[in-house]
């Protein structure tokens, strides 16, 4: 049996303002092997975005356990997340959110800063040239973000998401802000990496790329609904 | 190590696209801190660090304090006697010194310029211990009677005069006749013990023997002089108080004794003061810098609260950019030390430019303060400049830095990545906003209001009309070299052909024979002959073409005429002022006025009061009352002369030289001053506040529009959403203006409060200082300050508004980008 | 034929960026009549929150003609906007956008009180409370936004929005902030509104929603792709 890289347990999350209690998420149960590629779809307020925000550390739950690679990560501290954030996550988001001050070689090597010990300039150089390389974005180590199209914008974030190694990349609705052609293309590049071993987490409530998984859970006000075949009551 | 230089590149990189806001950081901590560099090394030189003198918490300086019938100061001056007669007791002090200040011309330079002459005995240099660039100091052989014509010259006058020359002590130099020796030259670093004065630097020092003293004032109790010092050092153990028990008998007694004769002192007592030299010295120049200080710090804090609100205002512009970094895994920490990497190299940059606008200050200081601030010429970088720089860096670094980040709420930073951007994670609340920008206001008003009043009271006093003309004209006095006296007789000739080469002078409208109404007043002691009651109006002799010339107007009675000059009628003018005192209706035509001679003189007319600037009656400090004067007719024998040159032509100093040795070899000139330039002299420390005044109130008004300016537009960009959403509603750019003022008008109406609360203060703390101020003309000051300010405000509202306003609704729905 | 509430006419819209250029919208051809309820469907990025904004006067397109109500409003000034959106557009839009200061009625009085021409207090009164009144809210008015449920919060939006009485409501991804039942409720209200005569025009991309108008369009690439059906074979 392959290694188990990510496992939620009764996982809840709840909401408070002023008199009002949400209920985001409720006794969410997932586990994530090494290699797998797992889509989460489900309509717009389903609580995909928080799931991925604690899946990724940025939030805390409520109740419930959560451990990484067999290490429990349910109760940290904000920097002892932002240390597991910075091994074992690589995110990549919709608005892609590269930072514009820096080349896309600086917005790559940019995890590798926050690493405890900074690692050589020849690590970091030949690291961040070999994640280029599997985006297929060499050619533009020197350029600014906002001169880049958005599919490419995406691929440098996929980039740097890829650059310290993690052991899981989290992808929310990686073609939101993206054409039906640029779309492909980052799904394509995602697949890529899937075959050669890096174990995704994807949200999307595109349905097409959501089959591109191999395993598609669907969330619904909260809960995962299970072994519901993905978008059919149309 | 390596990891600070990438820090340090990327908050570069990141600082570089925002050029605007780098350089208002630089401007606003550069000149403020620049300023506060400056005051401080200023502070600190005049309060702290001791003067360059051995021993010199033993120095102190004996002042002589004549005292009225009615217990009244009357002066503090010695007279000559006196001061010899203390010199030589050697009661209490250990070392003692005197000196007598002047003014010659070197008549045996080719330029002959007039220079500033210290008359006094050897112990004084060797009580400060002068450094020597060059030659000996005054000794034994220069004591009191050696008659020894010998000279030193400061370190200055031997550069510009005698162009550092070499050989100068084998030169002699002739001042008033008298030739000297030049046996040395003080060292550049000297520094004098100013107290004749603030700024008042001796350029040729000579030995006490040969003061102009004349032979009769060295005799009289009578003839007090004010230009008369005694410099000792105290006995040890003899403390200030001791001394000055110690000392007052002995001078009193023979005082006494000198004016027995005199019904004119009936009454009047001695006592002797003892002063710390270093007291003398500062005069009131301490409260001066503090108040400099005080300022400044307002001033730094005013741009500290600007550069918080700028930094905020950059924190919320950098909130996704730090959401990002904190999602790949940046602590807290990191971000901190990013943030400081930034506000370090900010900081940094600010105080470089501190530096060298400190410096700037330092000169400009010297160059233009010196008449006004002690010591300004010992102003320059030390150890506590560099400590308060370094000091000021790191705290404003770190603060700035601690600030930012505590802004930001790390828990809730990924909102602002996830949802399309209604999230924020930022902590200041509107009530810190709104006290952010009450203090502004409070601050802001106080300072405008501050400088507003010295300003305006400076300004009052510089266009002050004056009451006469000073236009084209030009006061030359002569300078006579040599001892051979001469007579009155023999001068009338003399000065007659004087006056009737310098009225052929092609230049030349008019000449009158006469001083200026600028200078060559003394204080006279009258008798009213009826009634004996004392009088000490200013007293000026003056020609017959005098109130004609300075367009004086004579409102009652007749002017004096060539024969009352030639015949020394004993008749006089005075005016309105002095008038008014003699008789209550100013009805004094006619009255018989006793100036201690045996025939007492008639007033024959009178003139309109003149307001010379700074100018107060004996005895008062009130500025505004009326200045008592009185003219007699001078004598045609008279060395000054008032020269009205044709528009637009000038005369030479040299020119008027040679007129003069043409005539006869023993005049030059002692001095040639434009009036205007005298009056502008006079009226130097009001150009000084105001300019001064004017440009703190520009700059507080820069400060706190930035200020303002910074806390609204990150209050503007955190409603980013909700004005998005009133626009999407219909409402117009005039419903969203008025609405962000009306929700601000809270706070500036508190800090308008604050202000009043903070003048309250003052009040309470400084009522001596603000008691004159506070009347009914502050009003439109206030007026004035407020609209100001609420002009600041708006400006401030509409700015940030303007980007979000003016363009699709859409932009401001939509996320941060 | 009446004359069309908004007339679309080969409209194009394309952001730039430094040195990139993108088409959000191109060659546009729509017109939405009184009564009419058209729902736009599509994937993220494809340009329908963009058309929906034009429509709104909240941007203006690169080219192409807008008419409402016949008036060309493609170049407006952004006060004359303002103007057109207050008097005739409802908005509803994803995060409801209430202001958390104002109560739940002076949220909805809002509208009112930006008019041109002020009204009178006793009827702003009589036409938050109808409208509340409308959406089932009627004892919630003294409430603050964030004492509310998101399917409440919702609603007050949806008040808001008609309170001005518009000739349109434009609603974008109405329940993209909610869960399922609220996201059914909501779209109830809508359905009903329009039954009574509201013309509406909704962006989603929940297929269940878009089903729900009387004309659906569907958008891809800043392109309509089909209208009136919706083409099942898009969704595998």
């Amino acid at each position: 049996m392959t290694e188990i890289k990510i496992e939620m347990k009764s996982i809840s999350k709840i909401f408070e303002t002023d008199d009002v209690e949400t209920h985001a998420l409720k006794d969410v149960d997932i586990v994530i092997r090494a290699g797998e590629y797992v889509s989460i779809a489900g309509p717009s307020g389903c609580g995909k975005s928080t799931l991925l925000s604690l899946l990724g550390l940025l939030d805390m739950s409520s109740s419930g356990s959560y451990s990484i690679e067999g290490v429990d990560v349910s109760a940290l501290s904000l920097d002892d997340a932002a240390a597991i954030r910075n091994e074992k996550i690589g995110f990549v988001f919709q608005s892609f959110n590269l930072i514009d001050e820096l080349s896309v070689f600086d917005n790559v090597a940019l995890p590798l800063q926050y690493k405890k010990e900074l690692p050589t300039d020849e690590f970091i150089k030949e690291r961040v040239e070999t994640c280029l390389k599997m985006v297929e974005m060499s050619h533009r180590a020197d350029h600014k973000p906002n001169q880049l199209s958005g599919g490419q914008q995406q691929r440098i974030a996929i980039a740097r998401a890829l650059v310290a190694d993690p052991a899981i990349l989290l992808v929310d609705e990686p073609t939101g802000n993206l054409d039906s052609q640029s779309g492909d293309t980052v799904m394509a590049v995602l697949a890529e990496l899937n075959k050669n071993g890096t174990t995704i987490c994807m949200v999307t409530h595109d349905a097409r790329y959501a089959d591109m998984a191999n395993i598609q859970l669907r969330l619904l006000d909260g809960q995962i609904v299970k072994d519901e075949p993905l978008m059919v009551a149309v | 190590m390596r990891k600070l230089i990438l820090r340090h590149n990327q908050a570069w990189a990141s600082l570089k696209k925002k050029p605007g806001f780098i350089l208002t950081v630089l401007l606003t901590m550069g000149i403020t801190l620049g300023a506060l560099l400056c005051v401080v090394t200023l502070n600190y030189l005049l309060l702290v660090e001791p003067l360059p003198y051995p021993e010199q918490d033993r120095l102190f300086v004996a002042e002589h304090k004549l005292i009225g019938p009615e217990k009244e100061t009357k002066a503090i001056a010695f007279t000559y006697p006196g001061l010899v007669h203390l010199y030589k007791s050697k009661e209490a002090f250990e070392k003692a010194s005197i000196m007598a200040y002047s003014q010659d011309v070197i008549v045996s330079h080719p330029s002959q310029p007039l220079v500033n002459t210290a008359y006094v005995t050897p112990e004084l240099h060797q009580i400060l211990a002068s450094p020597m660039a060059m030659g000996r100091m005054f000794e034994a052989s220069e004591a009191m009677d050696t008659n020894n014509p010998v000279a030193m010259l400061s370190y200055n006058t031997w550069k510009k005069e005698f162009s550092g020359s070499a050989d100068i002590l084998e030169q002699k130099i002739n001042l008033s006749g008298i030739s000297y020796r030049i046996i040395g030259v003080l060292a550049e670093n000297f520094v004098e013990a100013e107290l004749d004065g603030i700024g008042r630097e001796t350029q040729v020092w000579m030995p006490w023997d040969y003061n102009q003293t004349g032979e009769r004032g060295r005799q009289s109790f009578g003839n007090i002089s004010g230009t008369l010092n005694f410099l000792g050092q105290l006995k040890e153990g003899v403390s200030q108080s001791q001394a000055q028990q110690l000392l007052s008998p002995l001078v009193s007694d023979r005082w006494q004794e000198g004016v027995i004769e005199m019904d004119f002192f009936k009454g009047w007592s001695v006592v002797m003061l003892v002063t710390p030299v270093k007291e003398v010295m500062l005069g009131d120049s301490e409260s001066i810098a503090v108040m400099l200080l005080a300022g400044v710090m307002g001033l730094v804090l005013i741009a500290c609260a600007n550069i918080s609100n700028l930094f905020m205002a950059r924190t919320a512009e950098k909130q996704r950019q730090m959401a990002i970094q904190a999602a790949i895994g940046a602590t807290k920490k990191h971000l901190f030390q990013a943030m400081l990497a930034e506000t370090g190299l900010l900081m940094f940059m600010s105080i470089i430019l501190a530096l060298v606008l400190a410096q700037i200050g330092f000169f400009v200081m010297q160059e233009h303060f010196e008449q006004i601030l002690p010591r300004v010429n010992e102003l320059s970088f030390n150890p506590i400049t560099f400590g308060s720089a370094v000091l000021v860096t790191v705290v404003f670094a770190l603060f700035f830095a601690k600030l930012s980040t505590w802004m930001v709420d790390y828990r809730s930073l990924n909102t602002t990545l996830q949802s399309s951007g209604k999230g924020s994670g930022l902590q200041v609340s509107k009530k810190v906003r709104q006290v952010l920008i009450a203090s502004q206001v409070a601050l802001a008003t106080v300072l405008v209001f501050a400088n507003f009043s010295l300003l305006k009271d400076a300004v009052k006093t510089i266009n002050a009309p004056i009451g006469f003309t000073t236009t084209n004209i030009s006061t030359l006095v002569l300078n006579f070299a040599s001892t051979d006296f001469p007579t009155q007789e023999e001068r009338l000739p003399i000065m007659a052909e004087i006056k009737e080469k310098l009225e052929a002078l092609p230049q030349v409208e008019s000449i009158s024979q006469s001083p200026s109404p600028l200078d060559g007043w003394g204080v006279r002691a009258l008798t009213d002959v009826v009634s004996k009651e004392r009088y000490t109006p200013f007293l000026n002799g003056v020609s017959h073409t005098y109130f004609g010339m300075i367009k004086q107007p004579l409102v009652q009675g007749d002017n004096f005429t060539l024969v009352d000059r030639q015949d020394r009628n004993n008749v006089m003018i005075v005016n309105q002022s002095f008038a008014k005192q003699l008789k209550a209706d100013g009805d004094v035509i006619g009255m018989k006025i006793s100036v201690g001679g045996p025939d007492p003189f008639k007033i024959i007319g009178i003139v309109k009061d003149i307001a010379i600037p700074n100018a107060t009656p004996t005895g008062s400090d009130n500025a505004d009352a009326g200045v008592p004067r009185v003219y007699t007719p001078n004598g045609l024998g008279s060395q000054r002369f008032m020269v009205k040159v044709k528009p637009g032509m000038s005369v030479s100093r040299e020119q008027l030289g040679k007129l003069l040795s043409d005539v006869d070899s023993r005049y030059s000139v002692y001095s040639f001053d434009a009036a205007d330039d005298i009056l502008t002299k006079s009226l130097f420390v009001e150009i000084t506040t105001a300019v001064t005044t004017a440009v703190l109130a520009s700059l507080v008004f820069l400060l706190a529009g930035i200020g303002l300016y910074g806390i609204l537009s990150y209050g503007t960009q955190l409603r980013r959403f909700e004005l998005g959403a009133r626009m999407a509603i219909g409402a117009t750019r005039k419903h969203l203006v008025s609405m962000i003022i009306s929700d601000n008008t809270k706070a500036v109406l508190i800090g308008f409060v604050g202000s009043v609360v903070l003048f309250a203060l003052a009040y309470i703390g400084l009522s001596e200082y603000i008691q004159p101020f506070l009347n009914w003309q502050v009003l439109p000051m206030i007026v004035a300050t407020i609209v100001l300010i609420m002009l600041v405000t708006l400006f401030a509202c509409y700015w940030p508004l303007r980007q979000y306003i003016n363009k699709p609704a859409i932009f401001s729905l939509r996320g941060s980008d | 034929m009446t004359v069309p509430i908004i007339k679309v006419q080969q409209l194009d819209k394309i952001f730039s960026t430094d040195d990139m250029l993108t088409h959000a919208l191109q060659g546009i051809e729509l017109e939405i009549q009184q009564g009419e309820y058209i729902s736009i469907s599509g994937p993220s990025g494809c340009g329908k929150s963009t058309l929906l904004s034009i429509m709104g006067l909240l941007d203006i397109p690169t080219s192409g003609k807008l008419y409402f109500e016949g008036q060309d409003v493609s170049q407006l000034s952004i006060e004359e906007a303002a103007e057109i959106r207050n008097q005739k557009i409802g908005f509803i839009f994803q995060q409801f956008n209430l202001i958390d200061e104002l109560s739940v009625f002076d949220n909805i009085a809002l509208p009112l009180r930006y008019a041109k021409r002020p009204l009178r207090l006793n009827i702003i009164n009589d036409k938050v409370d109808y409208c509340l009144n409308l959406v089932g809210m009627t004892s919630m008015g003294q409430r603050k936004p964030t004492q509310l449920s998101g399917g409440q919060q919702q609603r007050v939006a949806i008040a808001r929005a008609l309170v001005a009485e518009p000739s349109i409501l434009l609603v974008d991804e109405p329940t993209g902030n909610l869960d399922s039942r609220n996201s059914d409720q909501i779209m109830e209200t809508l359905e009903l509104l329009n039954m009574q005569g509201t013309t509406l025009c909704v962006v989603t991309h929940d297929i269940r929603y878009a089903e729900m108008a009387k004309r659906k369009i569907y958008l891809l690439d800043g392109q309509i792709l089909g209208q009136t059906s919706f083409n099942d074979e898009c969704i595998p």
